[in-house]
């Protein structure tokens, strides 16, 4: 366990934010997770890492749960406190030989963007599309971050999105080539249906292809 | 002579580490004893995987301190580690070990006999230092090869109590296994928390599988408890190799895709499905058994009986079913949806009986086959040992050895739920 000082909490919405702390020395592969809590403090979560693997910093996205004991914690920490970091765990992570020469497609639920994030900002240069799947525009979580034509919103309870509907309406609509990447981070039931939707239409996926979030 | 008793619960693991500590006891002077027996120390290697294991560590805790209370007990495993505390503050308990000090069970008993009282804490942690294993109190020789797991299952305990995922050298493998060829052993078996990720300088388990395979000797290797996640298909073509017993306890729990998922499972119910089916197209009657976990948290009907189709399709020679407990600081414990309790044991008797069954149709299929058994067990002219498949068998004969390889032709099976199949010798 590793304690780090926070720089900054950026607000993103009136429950969403990321955690920015200093890195130390802490490396991770993109795509892995943390737990984190407040130093001394045995009750942690596990959050995904949003920041890549080359900034400076170390970042979480964090979505407040209601009648969560340590989201709601976390969103009161301030810059200069301390949080313990554990990790980083977890197999969702790119494979380094498919990096330069496939296709992929990044599929996501709500703060199930974070991983996403990762991969897309320490890899650049790789050929990808992601489909970010919210309620409402405003949960399109920093999307100007995102190079033009890379990010495709679908929103299920507003029209202000690329797409009205879930990811899986999308995915069904837009079949994808039988040769593209896939990987899905988000809610059980997206994983579950867009799985089924995607071997349907040739795509063989690993499941260390996919991450949920509860 | 001090005599010392052990008790074990839980996995292959924690089996493979009270073995190599009772062999330590035993070369150092002391007496091994049945664990109802009276002893000077108590070693209780205990197990936290679910409520029960907890209840059972307690109860064989109160055993040993009725037994002697002038004893030295010690309670090791990942029990331990999990409700130190409480332990801790228990006066008829000694000692609490955790299990990176596991190794130095020993030298804390010979000290404390010494007059010295040490803090566990102050042992050396070491996770792959144990010894020789050949005063255990199984035929078959455990060879640890990795501890912990990163996989962090949301109903698992076990990375908080047997930490991050450590391998051990290679070369330490060979060595350890080689020794214990040469002191006899008949049949190897590889164990670890998750065996599967194994990785020591660009080594992985397939690769430790197979240069065990290729060492000299009059030895079969059995792989225990594998999870489905990691191994390459390199491993599969490893097990028609003459030395490799067919069978695997490769970890399912449960059939419905969407409850591995919450689980954080990293397969598919499709993937096993297609994993048992390669195995079997090259060696049909391959021993496949399995855990499954009954009730974790939303598991509807249809998840159940997605389970119970699974179990009839694959046809495991064993199912080793858990009733889903709360483990405390898991992901699972935060779940709603928790599976209320009577529900839980209905299931279990549903898939216990289908269980039964399945194994016993499974074992009948040997009746006409023969079966390498190692014996194990000899009680006047009826010997007891498992064949290669991991079978019980039991056969009559004169002058026969334990710890020898016996061809046997297999002419019968007992009645009851766990028969044991009966056969002659050749």
């Amino acid at each position: 366990m590793r304690s780090h000082k926070v720089i900054e909490i950026r607000n993103l919405t009136s429950s969403t934010y990321v955690i920015r702390m200093e890195k130390n020395d802490f490396t991770f592969k993109t795509g892995q997770y943390i737990t984190l809590g407040f130093s001394g403090s045995i009750d942690r979560r596990e959050y995904s890492i949003y920041s890549s693997e080359n900034d400076n910093f170390l970042e979480v996205l964090i979505k407040e749960v209601e009648n969560g004991l340590v989201s709601k914690k976390l969103k009161r920490c301030k810059s200069g406190d301390y949080l313990d970091v554990d990790g980083p765990f977890g197999h969702f992570s790119l494979e380094e030989s498919e990096i330069g020469r496939k296709k992929f497609l990044f599929i996501a639920t709500g703060t199930g963007i974070s991983p996403i994030h990762s991969f897309v900002e320490t890899h650049p240069e790789m050929d990808y599309q992601v489909l970010h799947g919210v309620r409402i525009e405003e949960e399109a979580y920093e999307k100007d971050s995102y190079p033009n034509g890379k990010y495709i919103l679908c929103t299920s309870r507003e029209k202000s999105g690329d797409y009205h509907g879930r990811v899986t309406d999308y995915l069904m609509k837009n079949p994808i080539p039988s040769d593209t990447v896939c990987y899905l981070c988000g809610n059980c039931h997206m994983i579950y249906e867009a799985y089924d939707i995607l071997e349907k239409q040739g795509i063989s996926l690993g499941p260390i292809h996919t991450e949920v979030y509860f | 002579m001090k005599k010392v008793a052990f008790k074990t619960l839980g996995c292959r693991l924690n089996q493979y580490e009270t073995d190599a500590l009772a062999s330590q006891f035993q070369d150092k002077g002391y007496e091994l004893v049945q664990f109802d027996e009276s002893a000077d120390v108590y070693v209780i290697n205990s197990c936290t995987v679910t409520h029960q294991s907890d209840h059972k560590s307690r109860n064989f805790i109160n055993q040993a301190n009725r037994r002697n209370k002038d004893s030295v007990l010690v309670v090791t495993g990942c029990m331990a580690n999990n409700a130190k505390e409480e332990l801790e503050s228990r006066e008829e308990i000694n000692y609490v070990v955790e299990n990176d000090q596991k190794t130095s069970v020993f030298s804390l008993v010979e000290a404390h006999f010494g007059g010295e009282i040490i803090h566990p804490s102050k042992l050396n942690a070491d996770l792959f230092s144990y010894g020789a294993t050949d005063k255990g109190f199984h035929t078959r020789s455990m060879i640890k090869i990795q501890d912990g797991c990163d996989n962090f299952c949301t109903f698992c305990i076990i990375p908080s109590v047997r930490g991050r995922a450590a391998s051990r050298p290679l070369q330490d493998i060979l060595t350890n296994i080689r020794e214990v060829i040469s002191h006899g052993a008949k049949e190897i078996v590889i164990t670890g928390v998750n065996i599967g990720r194994y990785e020591f300088e660009g080594y992985q388990f397939d690769d430790v599988v197979e240069q065990i395979l290729n060492l000299e000797g009059d030895f079969r290797l059995r792989i225990s408890s594998i999870e489905p996640d990691g191994f390459r298909e390199k491993f599969i073509g490893l097990l028609n190799h003459p030395k490799m017993t067919p069978h695997l306890h490769l970890c399912l729990q449960s059939g419905s895709e969407p409850v591995l998922l919450q689980m954080r499972r990293m397969y598919t119910a499709k993937r096993f499905k297609e994993i048992v089916q390669t195995v079997r197209a090259k060696n049909p009657d391959f021993n496949i058994t399995t855990d499954i976990i009954i009730g974790f948290p939303n598991e509807s009907e249809e998840d159940f009986s997605a389970t119970c189709d699974t179990i009839k399709e694959l046809n495991f020679g064993h199912v080793h079913t858990f009733k889903y407990s709360i483990r405390k600081g898991t992901r699972a414990e935060r779940m709603p949806d928790q599976v209320d309790e009577r529900i839980k044991t209905e299931r279990s008797e549903v898939l216990r009986n289908l269980s039964d069954e399945i194994k016993v149709n499974y074992r009948k299929s040997f009746i006409g086959k023969t079966q390498s058994v190692l014996v194990e067990k000899i009680d006047g002219n009826i010997a007891n040992g498992y064949g290669e498949h991991y079978i019980p068998v039991q056969f009559t004969g004169e002058n026969i050895e334990k710890n020898q390889f016996y061809k046997v032709k297999i002419t019968d099976i007992e009645d009851g739920s766990d028969p044991v199949l009966k056969g002659e010798i050749l």
